[in-house]
């Protein structure tokens, strides 16, 4: 499984520099898997109805954008910036949801839509100028920690619990897992699709919303850049955790090992100085492999 | 490299001389409409803005405009350039998205009789871009690090934080930080350059791992890149460490506040304010078909460019974090009132 | 969804009529926008734009192909900007370093493009692991062995007639958009009239069944990939052309127009139908949108905005315009 591919990594990087082990490298990385879990949650649950969500990226860059101007500018305590902004963020989910619906087109083209909309809406807005004078406390939470663990990823954490529970004991959740794996049976079997897709666009936007503020208080100031580069991301984790571009199949816990799969491979790289020329090439052999010793696993399990 | 540069002046002449020949004589109070294109949104450009208004009302000039491409993409650019000649602009200051791909763009421009300048950051030569106003980014990079050594004690480690890898402008930075190390015959040593940390999240991360690993080992930081600067004082002031030197570049709110704590050595100030208020002025006067550019003017050769102006380039540190913007201010206003006579040939 | 299965269930002829009624209706959207800029913003039709209008949408137009025919089997390919660019140092070092002349030096660039396609194919089928992961993995690989080899450095020494033919104007076509086109029919041959095409479609509407009625799915996956990767080096050898030097930041941002062009003209995500006028359409819709708010002087930091609308309004449109056709046919045959 992954875990054996991480397992590796994580041996060999300990080896190759004492650094590795120490308390403020580990609290390092684990701050980096923070954001890239919840992003790559947010798309999973996309994935889990057989929909592609763009705009994940957009959202988070509009809602960071918003919660940043809501301190800064308007004066809002946190808590209502935070409130407010994981709103945008489930409202922005939800109109995706509902436009994909009611007007039957390939939430691909909608989603891609609204992700110009959003990001229209965050340059209108900020001009390309962050949002820097963040209160204290929400800045100081990004970099606080207990030993080496960020407080930053005690949110992440919550989500992957209470997305497994849902997932697997609620019935909108193992409804939405339905709708993915047979969407036709599952509308036979009187499970309202329609409202299980917006229901996961809903989450996946509030999700997003929730990746935007940690990036937010890790990067201690309100980028209109935010979530620029989530895409590919969002979706690499999930689909190497073995969810199918077709729905159904997720597993929280392979996408939460698929991160961290990619953020050690791609912090080793920093950690052994590849020469910087080797960087892209090294990544695309590592994911590569990595993929092929699931692969060869499940094949062997499957013949056993 | 002086040939090629010859011969792109001399490619140039012909255009220019349309541009005299179509336009003549026009008066003080000048029809040329002016565009200032940055490569893509960015803080960087903000006082470009200010500048365009100032440029319009100073010389009296019917339209200086900012118009920014909606992302930072070649593509994006060059549409909004060609849309933008499409409704009259016949003068252009762009910062180039791509120091090359840009160069097809400025050639399609000086067929239509619209001069450009590349502010800010260079075209690579061959280029038809009248000159380019901006920081020498080789030499930017070179005193930088010269002034982190400096502030090391003159030896050490070092590691550079650049921006993207296919930016043509990172390599010269690359190798600026490297002469830099070399001149000092082993006493500084470069550990390594951390490239792409022009995306804020990869910044962050990749700086952080960067110090988490090896954060006993590193005596300095040269960033050349607005984020990797911006992030780099930011990771500085979390851990507390005061002993890293860090040396970044421009002057984000940030990396002044972390000069000003102590958590950085200094900065390398752009000029992006003069890039746009002298670029205006001269656009205006090259559009107009006033002036043309002397074949002979003391440009500065760069590897990018034979036909470079500084706009100046300043080290902000504890002594002059006050006052760097009425240098700054200084520096414009010289170069603004000689560039005519020094590069210029006009009726 | 529905409207897939009931193309499936017609016949050829029919379901090739509905696809070009698609294409049609999208035009008409097209025309609209057409209309309203030419009237709104006078120098929208003026030479000089619509020349760079070609331009820009003839390169748009392959990149939406390269997508395109891996759609059609079910697939993905994310790494169709890492082949472009590759095709294009190559080029670039062949003509440049070692003074090649450029039909020669082209050619061997397209054909690395087929290879490195060919590549991702072949892992594809042999893994069976996911194409969007495999291509992922290769995107990185192909752009890192770019990397590695030309250590990022520019060439612009290129032969002098590769830029020309960038510059080159038919009245205020561009050539470069000619050869989108021409493309463009070969593609409609390959998918409409031979066996090898009518294959490609078939592994990617039902792989088990084409499987079973004897259509040999790996190698349909194998040569739609291959011709993926061709149309990538085709679009990156264009945009050489358009940009005269080989510079490795090409095919950086390409992921997702590739993806909007072939979409917006109804192909569908899950394979086996795809619509080539469609593309070309869908690309057009794309290009006169974004020129004509260009035009228009929308907003400087808002027109991101304005494009989102501007799209949705016109994927509404189409979709008004099928439902509506849809039920006109139903009341018909009732």
């Amino acid at each position: 499984m992954l875990a054996v591919a991480i397992a590796i990594g994580f041996v060999i990087l300990s080896l190759l520099s004492p650094a590795f082990l120490t308390e403020y490298n580990l609290y390092v990385m684990l701050r980096s898997f923070c954001v890239v879990l919840v992003v790559a949650f947010a798309q999973m649950l996309t994935l889990a109805v057989g929909q592609l969500n763009l705009a994940i990226g957009a959202l988070g860059g509009l809602v960071a954008i918003a919660v940043g101007g809501m301190m800064e500018k308007l004066g809002f305590p946190i808590s209502a910036a935070v409130g407010l902004g994981l709103l945008i963020g489930l409202g922005g989910g939800l109109a995706n949801g509902l436009l994909t619906v009611r007007t039957g087109i390939n939430g691909f083209i909608i989603t891609l839509a609204t992700a110009s909309v959003f990001t229209g809406i965050n340059l209108g807005v900020t001009e390309s100028i962050p949002f820097y004078n963040l209160p204290g406390p929400f800045v100081a939470f990004g970099v606080g920690r207990f030993f080496a663990v960020p407080y930053l990823l005690i949110p992440p954490v919550l989500a992957a619990l209470l997305l497994a529970l849902f997932l697997a004991r609620t019935a909108p959740g193992r409804y939405l897992l339905a709708v993915g794996g047979n969407a036709h049976a599952a509308e036979l079997s009187g499970i309202p699709r329609d409202r299980i897709i917006v229901l996961a666009h809903a989450l996946s936007g509030l999700l997003a919303a929730i990746g935007a503020i940690l990036a937010e208080a890790q990067l201690g100031s309100a980028q209109p850049t935010i979530g620029a580069d989530w895409l590919v991301m969002s979706f690499a984790a999930p689909i190497i955790g073995g969810a199918a571009l077709t729905g159904g199949h997720i597993s929280v816990a392979a996408t939460a090992l698929a991160v961290v799969l990619v953020v050690l491979i791609q912090n080793g790289m920093v950690l052994a100085k590849v020469d910087p020329y080797w960087v892209q090439f090294l990544l695309g052999a590592l994911i590569l492999a990595a993929v092929g010793l699931n692969r060869l696993r499940a094949v062997r399990v499957e013949a056993a | 490299m002086k040939r090629s540069a010859g011969r792109a002046l001399l490619r140039a002449l012909p255009a220019l001389a349309a541009v005299v020949a179509l336009s003549v004589g026009a008066a003080e109070a000048s029809n040329n409409k002016i565009a200032l294109i940055p490569g893509g949104p960015h803080p960087y450009f903000a006082p470009w803005e200010q500048a365009a208004a100032d440029a319009k009302k100073d010389f009296n000039i019917a339209a200086v405009d900012f118009k920014v491409p909606t992302e930072w993409k070649l593509n994006l650019q060059t549409e909004l350039i060609e849309s933008l000649l499409t409704q009259g602009y016949n003068g252009f200051g762009i910062f180039p998205g791509d120091a090359v791909g840009i160069n097809t763009t400025i050639e399609e421009l000086a067929s239509n009789n619209a001069p450009a300048l590349a502010l800010a950051g260079c075209a690579q030569d061959p280029t038809k871009a009248a000159f380019c106003l901006g920081t020498d980014v080789y030499n930017s990079a070179y005193l930088g690090t010269k002034a982190l050594i400096k502030a090391m004690g003159g030896k050490g480690k070092i590691v550079h934080l650049a921006g993207l890898l296919v930016d043509p402008n990172t390599k010269l930075r690359m190798d600026a930080v490297e002469k830099a190390v070399k001149e000092t015959g082993g006493a500084v040593t470069l550990i390594q350059h951390i490239t792409d940390t022009d995306a804020q999240e990869a910044a962050d991360q990749k700086i952080n791992a960067l110090l988490g690993a090896q954060k006993d080992q590193i005596d300095g930081l040269i960033a050349t890149a607005y984020i990797p600067s911006v992030v780099a004082a930011k990771s500085l002031r979390n851990l507390g460490d005061k002993r890293i030197k860090l040396v970044g570049i421009d002057d984000d709110k940030i990396v002044l506040d972390a000069i000003k704590d102590g958590f950085a050595a200094g900065t390398m100030a752009q000029n992006p304010y003069g890039q746009g208020y002298i670029g205006a002025y001269v656009l205006d006067l090259l559009a107009s078909g006033i002036c043309k550019v002397r074949a002979d003017a003391p440009f500065i050769k760069t590897p990018q460019t034979a036909r470079f102006i500084d706009s100046g380039t300043l080290l902000i540190s504890t002594d002059n974090i006050g006052s760097y913007k009425d240098d700054l201010k200084k520096i414009t206003n010289d170069i603004r009132s000689s560039i005519k006579s020094k590069y210029l040939d006009c009726k | 969804m529905s409207l897939a299965s009931d193309i499936e269930l017609r016949s050829g002829r029919r379901a090739w009529l509905s696809e070009q009624s698609g294409a049609i209706g999208l035009a008409g959207i097209v025309i609209i926008f057409w209309i309203v800029f030419a009237s709104w913003a006078p120098g929208f039709v003026s030479p000089f734009n619509l020349f760079a209008i070609s331009r820009t949408l003839a390169i748009d137009i392959v990149i939406g192909f390269s997508t395109m025919v891996v759609l059609a089997t079910g697939g993905m390919n994310l790494a169709i900007g890492a082949i472009g660019v590759c095709s294009v140092m190559l080029a670039g070092y062949l003509m440049q370093k070692l003074g090649v002349p450029y039909p020669l030096a082209l050619t061997v660039a397209l054909l690395l493009g087929a290879l490195l396609g060919w590549a991702n194919g072949v892992a594809i089928v042999r893994s069976g692991v996911n194409s969007f992961i495999i291509t992922l993995a290769s995107a990185s690989l192909y752009t890192g062995g770019m990397l590695i080899l030309s250590k990022a450095v520019i060439y612009n020494a290129l032969p002098p007639a590769i830029a020309a033919f960038g510059r080159m104007r038919f009245g205020f076509v561009s050539p470069l958009l000619i050869v989108a086109l021409a493309i463009g029919a070969a593609l409609v041959v390959l998918f409409r009239f031979t066996a090898l095409g009518r294959e490609i479609l078939a592994a990617g509407a039902n792989a088990r069944a084409a499987q079973l009625s004897g259509v040999p799915v790996s190698r349909a996956i194998i040569v739609a990939h291959t011709l993926s990767g061709l149309l990538a080096a085709a679009a990156g050898l264009m945009l050489l052309s358009r940009l005269g030097a080989a510079m490795p930041s090409i095919g950086e941002d390409w992921l997702l127009p590739s993806f909007l062009a072939p979409v917006l003209g109804g192909a569908l995500l899950s394979g086996g139908s795809i619509s080539v006028v469609g593309a070309m359409i869908g690309a057009l819709l794309v290009t006169t949108i974004r020129s004509g708010l260009l035009i228009m002087q929308v907003g400087n930091f808002w027109l991101l905005l304005f494009l989102g609308m501007m799209l949705l309004l016109a994927v509404l449109l189409d979709r008004y315009r099928t439902v509506y056709a849809e039920r006109r046919s139903l009341g018909r045959r009732a």
